[in-house]
C-alpha cells in the first residue's frame, strides 16, 4: 500500500509542476520516478514490474481506442504517405547512426524502431489545448500517429520472433493477423452489441471493456505475440463510434491512474547511462528533432497540404512516442537488449518530449516557413492599391466574396487552399495562394496600402499579428470569442462576433422548431428587421 | 479474472442477481471449483486498494453537515447494536452447544456489518444520500471503530494474558491518531486544499491524481498510526467533501473503485475453501438465518424509540443484515491466537458468504418485501411510531440543457432566460459556471452519470456550444437514442457532414452567420458603396 502510495505522490507533484512550468506531464512523471529512485523510496521490484505491466496494458489499450480512421477524415491518404515515410526514413536513419556508433545489430534495430513513431499523447493533448485537432494539419497529425502506432505494433511480433528463426516470426505476423481481423470484426459486430445494444449501465460498460482488454491479451499471448499487441487491438476493436465515446467515459479515470503511476515507476528502472549511451542519447534526439520536422513537411506538401500546415505537422511530431518505451521494455522482457537500452529510449523520449512544446510553437512555424524555398519562386509583382483584401475565403467565403465584387471595387483573396485558389482564378479573381499571417504573403497582397482588409483567418492569432502590421487600414475581423474580440479591438481592429449571430439564428430555429417537438409555449418576440 | 467477472456480470445482469453474488460466484469458479486461479500478492493489494477507494468515495459524498445530522444517532445505534447482538448472539451460539470462547468469537463476528457491501449496494440503488442510507454508514463507521479497539484488544490479549498496560497504551493511541487526522483533516479542508484544488482544477486529470494521493496520504498515516485504512480513506474523502469538484471527483473515482471491487469480491469467492465449507454447511445455514433475522430486529426495535419512521427502520435494518467479509480476517486472527479452531473458521465463511448473497438480494427487493412482509402492521407490533417519510427528491422537467460556456454558450443561456426558459447550463471549469444566474452542473457531459444527473432524458432540447468534435458526436448521439432534440455547435467545416450523418436536429454554423454578419457590418459602415 505504502507503494501505490509513494507513486502517487510523486505522480501527483510532478502533474503539479508540470501546470505550474506549462511543461507536458509524460516527461515530468518520468523525472518524478527518477527522484524517488534515487532518494531510494522506491517500492519493491515486484509491484514495479506488476504495475508496469498493468499501465502498459492500459497505455496502448487507451491509444488503440482512439484509433479511429473518422477522426482522420479527409487528410488519410496524406497521414499514410506520412506515417509509413517517417516510419521508415527514420527507422533507416536511426539504425546507421546508432550501429556507426557501436552497437549489436538487435539492439540498433529496436533503437531505430523506437526512434520511428511519435507520441500520440502528447500530441493529442496539445492539439486538443491548442484547440486543433479538427484543422487539416491536426487531422494529419492524428492520421501520422495511428499509422505508426499500427506499424509498431504489427512489427513488434515479427521482431520479438526473429531471432528464433524466420518460421517463428512468421507465426508471429499470422497471429497478429489473426488478432487484427478479430478487432475488426468486433468493430463491426461484437462491441455495438455488447456495449449499445445491451443498454448497459456504467459497470457493466466497463467490466465489458475490460474483458475485451483481457480476451485479447490472452488471445495474442496464445497465439504467441506479446502482450501489447493484444491489447493494443482490443482498443482498436473498441474504437469504433459510438462504442468509443460510451467506453471513454469508463476507461478515462483507470487510463489516467494507471498512466500516471506506470512513467512513475519507469523512472525507477533506468540507471545512469554510460558516457557512450549518453553520446547515442544525443544523437538520436537530434535526429528526432532535426530529421523529423523537415521530412514531414516535405512529404505532407507532397501530399497537396500548404506550407503552413505541413511545417505545423512536422515540428508536432518531433519527438519519440510511449510506443517506443513499450518496444524498448519488450526488448528487454524477452532478453534482445538490455537494461541501457531502455534507459536511452527513456531518455530520448523524455529529452524530445521535454522539447516539443517549445519547438511546435507559431515564432519556429514563422522561422521556417521564411527559409522555405517556394517563396523565392514567386516572381515579384507590383503589389495592388486601395483594394479589398480578403483573408481566407473557403466556402464560407463565396457569399461575401460575392458582395464584395458587386460593389465593384478590387478585390484580392489571400487563401492557402489550393482548391479554392484554383476556382477563383477560374473566375478571373486576384488571388495569393499562401497563409495570412506570413508577412511575404502580406507585402505581396499589398496589405499597407489596402482600403479595407477582411480577415476570416481560422486562428485569432493570426488576425492579431495582422493588426500588429499593418497600421491605418480599417480592419474587420470575425471571432468567436468574446475575450479575444476584446484583444483585437484594444489592437485597433474592428471585431465582428459570431457568437452572438449564431445566438440568434439559434432562436430563430427554435421558434420555428413546432415540426420537432418541441412545445413552445412562450410567444416568439417579434424580431427586428 | 477480469473475463470471468465480466462473463458472470453480464449473465447477472439478464437473470437480476445483484453484482456483488455475480463476482463471488465467478471467484468460485475460477477458484475451488476448477482451480485456474491463486491470488498472487498483486491481486491482494488490488483487492486493498478496492476498499480503500470505496470507503474514499463514501467520505466524498458525506459533507460534514450531513456527518452532523446523522452522526448522534448513529452513534447510538452503531453501540447499543453492536451490544445487543453479540449478547443474543453468544447466547444462540452456547444454546447450540459451543463453548463459551467459541460462541463469544461467533457473535462478534455476526455482529459487524459489511461496509464494502453496503456501500456498493446503495450506490447501485442510488439510494446513498437517502436517510437510512446515511445511517447505514454511519452505523458503519461506528462499528470500525469497535474494530479497532476489538483489534488493538486482541494484540493485547496476545499471550493468553491481558496486559492492561498494552491494551490502554494501545486504545489511546488509536484514539488518538483518530483525532489527530480528523484533525489535520478539518484544518487542511479550510485552509489548505480549497487554493491548492481550485490551481491544479485546470487539468482534469492532474486533479483526480491529486485527490487520490491526498487520499492515499491518509491511507499510509492511518496504517503508521495503527488504524484501519478505511478510516483513513473515509477522512480523506470527507475533507475533499465539500470542495466544489467533489461530483466530478465522484464520477472519476467511481469506475477506478467498481475495477477494484470486482476483484474484491472475486478474490473473496476464490479464497474459499469450499470442502471444509460443505462440513458446515447446515450449522451455517442455521446461524445464518439467525443473524438475516435478528440483527434486523435490533435495529427494529432501536430506531423506532428514536423517532425514524417504520420504512427508514425496515431499510436501515434489511441493509445492515449481513456479516462483514471483515469477520474472515477476524476469525483467521482468531484460529492462529488459538481461541477457535478451522471447522469455526469455515463456518464463519459460509455464514459469511451466506448472508452477503441474501442481504444483497433482500436489498434489491427491499420495497417489495416490506410490502409483503406486512411492514407497517410488524413495526406497529414492535411500537414503531410512524414517523415523517423524507421528501421525494425534485426531478427535472422540460428544461434546456446548453454545454460549454464559452461566448457562444453564454449567449445562450442568457437569451433562452430572458425567453423564461428553465435553463442547465454544463461545463468543466467551474469558474465559468460561477457568474451565471441560472441552474449549473459541473462535469464533462462524456460521463453518463452526469448525463443522468443533468436528467437529458427529460430535457425539452439539448444545446452544445463546444468546440470539441468527439463529445460533440457524442452527444448528439446520446440525443437521438433517447429522443430529446439537440442543437450543435459545428464549429468548423469538416465536423458538419459527421453530425448531419448522426442526425442533429440543427447545426449552428457561426463561420456561414459570421459572414452574414460581416456584410452587414460592412453595409453599415457605409464601406460597400462607391
Amino acid at each position: 500500500m505504502i507503494g501505490i502510495a509513494i507513486l502517487l505522490v510523486a505522480a501527483a507533484i510532478a502533474h503539479g509542476l508540470a501546470r505550474w512550468l506549462k511543461l507536458p506531464a509524460v516527461p515530468l512523471l518520468i523525472v518524478a520516478g527518477l527522484i524517488i529512485n534515487g532518494i531510494g523510496v522506491m517500492p519493491e521490484r515486484a509491484l514495479l514490474e506488476d504495475t508496469l505491466q498493468l499501465g502498459l496494458a492500459f497505455l496502448v489499450f487507451a491509444a488503440g481506442i482512439e484509433l479511429n480512421p473518422r477522426r482522420v477524415g479527409s487528410q488519410r491518404a496524406g497521414a499514410i504517405r506520412v506515417g509509413t515515410a517517417q516510419f521508415g526514413v527514420l527507422f533507416v536513419i536511426g539504425y546507421a547512426a546508432v550501429w556507426l556508433l557501436g552497437s549489436s545489430v538487435q539492439e540498433a534495430i529496436y533503437l531505430a524502431l523506437a526512434l520511428a513513431s511519435s507520441s500520440t499523447l502528447l500530441v493529442v493533448r496539445l492539439l486538443q489545448q491548442r484547440k486543433q485537432m479538427f484543422e487539416p494539419s491536426g487531422r494529419l497529425v492524428l492520421g501520422v500517429l495511428l499509422v505508426q502506432d499500427l506499424m509498431l505494433i504489427l512489427l513488434l511480433p515479427i521482431l520479438t520472433g526473429l531471432p528464433n528463426g524466420v518460421g517463428e516470426a512468421a507465426r508471429g505476423f499470422a497471429g497478429s493477423a489473426v488478432l487484427v481481423i478479430a478487432a475488426f470484426a468486433s468493430i463491426r459486430w461484437v462491441a455495438p452489441l455488447l456495449l449499445v445494444r445491451l443498454g448497459l449501465d456504467e459497470e457493466g460498460v466497463l467490466l465489458v471493456t475490460l474483458a475485451f482488454l483481457f480476451i485479447f491479451i490472452g488471445g495474442g499471448v496464445w497465439l504467441g505475440l506479446p502482450m501489447i499487441a493484444g491489447a493494443f487491438l482490443a482498443g482498436v476493436a473498441l474504437s469504433g463510434f459510438p462504442v468509443n465515446g460510451i467506453v471513454r467515459g469508463q476507461l478515462g479515470p483507470l487510463s489516467d491512474f494507471f498512466l500516471a503511476v506506470f512513467f512513475t515507476a519507469l523512472g525507477g528502472f533506468i540507471a545512469l547511462p554510460a558516457p557512450r549511451d549518453l553520446l547515442i542519447v544525443a544523437v538520436l534526439v537530434a535526429l528526432v528533432v532535426l530529421v523529423t520536422p523537415v521530412l514531414v513537411t516535405v512529404i505532407a506538401e507532397a501530399s497537396g497540404l500548404s506550407a503552413r500546415p505541413a511545417i505545423e505537422s512536422g515540428l508536432l511530431l518531433a519527438q519519440t512516442s510511449e510506443f517506443s518505451l513499450v518496444t524498448a521494455l519488450q526488448g528487454l522482457a524477452i532478453g534482445h537488449v538490455r537494461e541501457e537500452v531502455l534507459t536511452i529510449v527513456a531518455l530520448v523520449t523524455m529529452i524530445s518530449m521535454f522539447l516539443t512544446p517549445f519547438i511546435a510553437t507559431n515564432k519556429m512555424t514563422w522561422r521556417l516557413m521564411s527559409m522555405h524555398p517556394m517563396r523565392k519562386r514567386e516572381p515579384a509583382r507590383e503589389p495592388p492599391r486601395d483594394h479589398v483584401l480578403l483573408l481566407g475565403c473557403g466556402d464560407n467565403g463565396m457569399p461575401l466574396l460575392e458582395t464584395l465584387l458587386g460593389t465593384g471595387r478590387e478585390v484580392v483573396v489571400v487563401d492557402d487552399d489550393p482548391a479554392v485558389i484554383k476556382l477563383l482564378q477560374e473566375a478571373d479573381i486576384t488571388c495569393i495562394r499562401g497563409d495570412g499571417s506570413d508577412f511575404e504573403v502580406l507585402r505581396r497582397s499589398g496589405a499597407q496600402n489596402a482600403a479595407m482588409i477582411i480577415s476570416t483567418m481560422r486562428r485569432p492569432r493570426d488576425s492579431m499579428h495582422l493588426l500588429g502590421r499593418v497600421r491605418g487600414v480599417p480592419v474587420l475581423v470575425r471571432v468567436f470569442d468574446q475575450a479575444d474580440a476584446e484583444k483585437i479591438e484594444r489592437r485597433g481592429g474592428i471585431p465582428i462576433s459570431y457568437a452572438d449571430a449564431a445566438t440568434e439564428d439559434f432562436l430563430h430555429w427554435l421558434d420555428q422548431a413546432e415540426s420537432v417537438g418541441i412545445s413552445n409555449e412562450r410567444r416568439s418576440r417579434p424580431r427586428g428587421a | 479474472m477480469i473475463v470471468a467477472a465480466a462473463g458472470f456480470l453480464l449473465l447477472s445482469r439478464l437473470v437480476k442477481v445483484p453484482s456483488i453474488v455475480a463476482y463471488i460466484i465467478a471467484g468460485l469458479a475460477l477458484g475451488p471449483i476448477t482451480r485456474l486461479l491463486t491470488v498472487t500478492e498483486a491481486i491482494e493489494i488490488i483487492s486493498e486498494v478496492g476498499i480503500v477507494l470505496l470507503l474514499f468515495l463514501v467520505g466524498l459524498e458525506l459533507s460534514l453537515d450531513k456527518i452532523k445530522r446523522v452522526g448522534k444517532s448513529a452513534i447510538v445505534i452503531g453501540l447499543l447494536q453492536v451490544v445487543l447482538t453479540t449478547l443474543v448472539g453468544t447466547v444462540a451460539s452456547l444454546a447450540l452447544g459451543f463453548d463459551p470462547t467459541t460462541a463469544v468469537f461467533l457473535a462478534l463476528a455476526m455482529t459487524f456489518s459489511s461496509t464494502v457491501v453496503v456501500v456498493k449496494l446503495l450506490t447501485e440503488k442510488g439510494e446513498f444520500d437517502s436517510l437510512y442510507g446515511r445511517l447505514s454508514i454511519g452505523v458503519l463507521l461506528v462499528q470500525d471503530m469497535v474494530v479497532v479497539a476489538m483489534l488493538t484488544l486482541m494484540a493485547g490479549l496476545d499471550g493468553g494474558g491481558l496486559n492492561v498496560g498494552n491494551v490502554s497504551a494501545g486504545l489511546l493511541r488509536a484514539g488518538g491518531g483518530m483525532t489527530l487526522l480528523m484533525i489535520v483533516a478539518l484544518l487542511s479542508a479550510r485552509f489548505i486544499l480549497p487554493r491548492a484544488f481550485n490551481w491544479i482544477s485546470a487539468s482534469g486529470e492532474a486533479l483526480f491524481i491529486w485527490s487520490l494521493s491526498w487520499c492515499f496520504l491518509f491511507v499510509v498515516a492511518a496504517e503508521l498510526l495503527h488504524i484501519s485504512v478505511e478510516l483513513g480513506a473515509f477522512i480523506a474523502g470527507v475533507s475533499l467533501a465539500q470542495l466544489q469538484f467533489n461530483q466530478e471527483l465522484r464520477r472519476r473515482v467511481h469506475p477506478l473503485m467498481n475495477f477494484f471491487i470486482a476483484i474484491f469480491f472475486t478474490t473473496l469467492g476464490v479464497q474459499m475453501e469450499l470442502g471444509a465449507a460443505f462440513g458446515q454447511l447446515v450449522p451455517g445455514l442455521i446461524l445464518s438465518g439467525f443473524v438475516l433475522l435478528v440483527k434486523p430486529l435490533v435495529f427494529f426495535v432501536v430506531m423506532p424509540r428514536l423517532g425514524f419512521d417504520s420504512r427508514t427502520t425496515f431499510n436501515t435494518g434489511v441493509t445492515l443484515s449481513q456479516v462483514s467479509e471483515f469477520s474472515f480476517i477476524f476469525a483467521a486472527l482468531g484460529v492462529s491466537a488459538g481461541f477457535i479452531d478451522d471447522t469455526v473458521l469455515a463456518l464463519i465463511s459460509v455464514i459469511g458468504l451466506t448472508t452477503i448473497a441474501v442481504s444483497s438480494y433482500a436489498m434489491g427487493f427491499s420495497g417489495v418485501v416490506y410490502e409483503k412482509l406486512g411492514g407497517e402492521r410488524l413495526l406497529k407490533l414492535l411500537r414503531a411510531s410512524s414517523g415523517r417519510p423524507e421528501a421525494p427528491r425534485r426531478h427535472m422537467h422540460g428544461h434546456v440543457i446548453v454545454i460549454g460556456m464559452n461566448s457562444l454558450g453564454v449567449h445562450l443561456v442568457q437569451e433562452l432566460l430572458g425567453r423564461g426558459e428553465r435553463v442547465l447550463a454544463i461545463d468543466t471549469d467551474a469558474r465559468k459556471l460561477a457568474p451565471l444566474r441560472c441552474e449549473t452542473l459541473l462535469g464533462s457531459i462524456d460521463h453518463p452519470s452526469l448525463v443522468e444527473d443533468a436528467e437529458l432524458a427529460r430535457a425539452k432540447l439539448v444545446v452544445s456550444a463546444l468546440q470539441i468534435e468527439d463529445t460533440n458526436n457524442l452527444l448528439a448521439y446520446r440525443c437521438r437514442q433517447l429522443g430529446v432534440p439537440c442543437s450543435i455547435h459545428a464549429f468548423d467545416r469538416s465536423v458538419v457532414k459527421e453530425l448531419r450523418e448522426i442526425g442533429a436536429n440543427h447545426l449552428m454554423i457561426p463561420k456561414n452567420i459570421g459572414v452574414q454578419r460581416m456584410m452587414v457590418a460592412l453595409r453599415e459602415r457605409g464601406l460597400l458603396d462607391g
